[in-house]
């Protein structure tokens, strides 16, 4: 048969159909940890941006500040990161002079879905996580996928390590699969211990994660910066 | 007069010498036609009370619809050209949806304002998806809300001007109806106290004689929100007015001065 089909094209090289793609994401790895208590919520990010099997800079903070009381950690795909995030402030400034009020985290959450799902068709690539206080002062943390869809949680791990750490979380906070346990509400030190401890373990074993963790506190008083060390390999 | 306004008073883009804008005057000049609205705030919630004019013993009086919800938390009262408000309230209410959905939460009153003023002052615009607005709304508008600011009446006129108030009367009855709240109003009044305030003062400036087909109330409190008041609920009410009457009535001059005392 296949002799059949050849006699069909000339005996000499023909050109071959050529295929050409343009790939328009880019996967630059980092993950993001976000925890609330009662009256705190922290959010962690670690600093390494890399492609592939190379890294372009190990001190690349993955935390935006978009008020006094919120927090977003973005990564996946950086300049989209990057764009969503100057779009989102100029909103919150947008919001702030229509409305004269600074936008509440919850709102802020709700925005963030309905502008990524706006992009339904040619998303940002970007796994975002959303903490901060809602207007009772309590603790929120939000997490999407890069269509929209909205989550809130307690507590949340997403990026490169995601995966890798969400099951971590369930154990340490949400004390799933546990016996003999007795749940207590969370301090912010145990938090903050909890959060670089998931960071060492990530960074042991995703490429992605390293470097350095950027940690925002936010509390009524304000956010407060912190970082810490990771391996560096 | 009319001398002085010739040739200025057509255009809605074109100011007088003197700066005014004429078309938007005799437009604020066309609510005074209307039908009486008031609004009263209190610190318990909001209650508007509208005059319907029944022209007709055949008309069907529930028809007229002067008191709307925007949305849960903010409703309206207009008064002027009912056509006009229908294009406000729209814009209203389609705004607090909008708002909802982008931000999961309730439009304050004031942005809800602000959002049908921008429209109200759109007359004279024109742009590449239509022609424009030939001439302002000749509508008021009485917008009483709650939000996380508690209670509020806002009030607006046809150039788009909103501002809030504790208490506020437009329409053809509004001069007399805006110095009796003067008098009677005062920053401890109960809803209740400020609902039979409302329509005995709407009772005052109206024509015809107040009844529960004439007339439309609405309460916005922070547990029910919006709240139109049913017929029998209106009949209820306005057993207070009449009641309030009698006792005035034998001590008219007293009680009005002890109620202007309080109040100073």
């Amino acid at each position: 048969m296949t002799a059949e089909v050849n006699s069909y094209y000339p005996d000499y090289a023909t050109e071959t159909p050529k295929q050409f793609q343009f790939s328009p994401y880019a996967d630059n790895g980092g993950s993001v940890v976000a925890i609330a208590g009662d009256d705190f919520v922290i959010i962690g990010a670690d600093s390494r941006l890399s492609t592939g099997f190379a890294i372009y800079t190990r001190d690349q903070n993955k935390l935006f500040s978009l008020s006094k009381s919120t927090v977003l950690g973005c990564s996946g795909c950086w300049c989209d990161a990057l764009t969503l995030t100057r779009i989102l402030s100029a909103r919150m400034q947008m919001y702030e002079q229509e409305h004269n009020k600074v936008m509440a985290t919850p709102a802020v959450a709700q925005m963030l879905s309905t502008m990524l799902y706006y992009k339904r068709f040619f998303p940002y690539y970007v796994s975002n996580i959303l903490a901060g206080l809602d207007t009772d002062g309590k603790g929120c943390v939000y997490s999407y996928d890069p269509i929209g869809h909205c989550e809130k949680a307690t507590y949340k791990a997403g990026g490169s390590a995601g995966a890798l750490l969400q099951p971590l979380l369930d154990n340490q906070i949400g004390l799933k699969n546990m016996q003999n346990v007795t749940p207590a509400p969370l301090t912010l030190e145990k938090a903050l211990a909890l959060l670089k401890d998931v960071f060492i373990s990530a960074a042991e074993r995703d490429i992605y994660t390293g470097d350095k963790v950027n940690i925002n506190i936010i509390t009524k008083d304000g956010i407060k910066e912190d970082t810490f060390e990771l391996r560096k390999d | 007069m009319f001398l002085t306004r010739s040739e200025y008073d057509r255009g809605v883009n074109t100011f007088s010498p003197e700066g005014r804008l004429f078309q938007v005057e005799y437009a604020i000049e066309a609510i005074k036609l209307g039908s009486t609205a008031i609004g009263i705030c209190t610190s318990e919630g909001v209650v508007l009370a509208v005059e319907k004019r029944i022209t007709s013993t055949l008309m069907e009086s529930t028809t007229i619809e002067k008191i709307v919800e925007i949305d849960k938390h903010i409703g309206c009262a207009v008064s002027g050209l009912m056509a006009d408000s229908r294009t406000m309230i729209d814009r209203a209410r389609m705004e607090c949806q909008n708002h909802w959905f982008v931000y999961n939460e309730r439009m304050t009153v004031e942005s809800c304002a602000q959002a049908v003023s921008n429209l109200a002052i759109q007359f004279g615009d024109s742009d590449d998806d239509g022609a424009a607005m030939s001439r302002p709304f000749g509508v008021a508008i009485l917008l009483a809300g709650i939000d996380e600011n508690g209670p509020q009446l806002f009030h607006m006129d046809p150039s788009g001007t909103f501002v809030e108030f504790d208490a506020k009367a437009i329409g053809s009855g509004s001069e007399g109806a805006q110095q009796s709240l003067q008098e009677m109003y005062h920053r401890s009044m109960t809803l209740t106290e400020a609902t039979t305030a409302a329509l005995t003062i709407l009772k005052q400036v109206m024509e015809e004689k107040l009844n529960s087909t004439n007339v439309e109330v609405m309460t916005m409190t922070p547990d029910k929100l919006f709240h139109m008041f049913t017929k029998d609920q209106v009949e209820e009410a306005l057993k207070k007015v009449t009641s309030l009457e009698h006792t005035k009535g034998d001590v008219s001059t007293h009680s009005q001065s002890e109620v202007v005392s309080t109040d100073s």
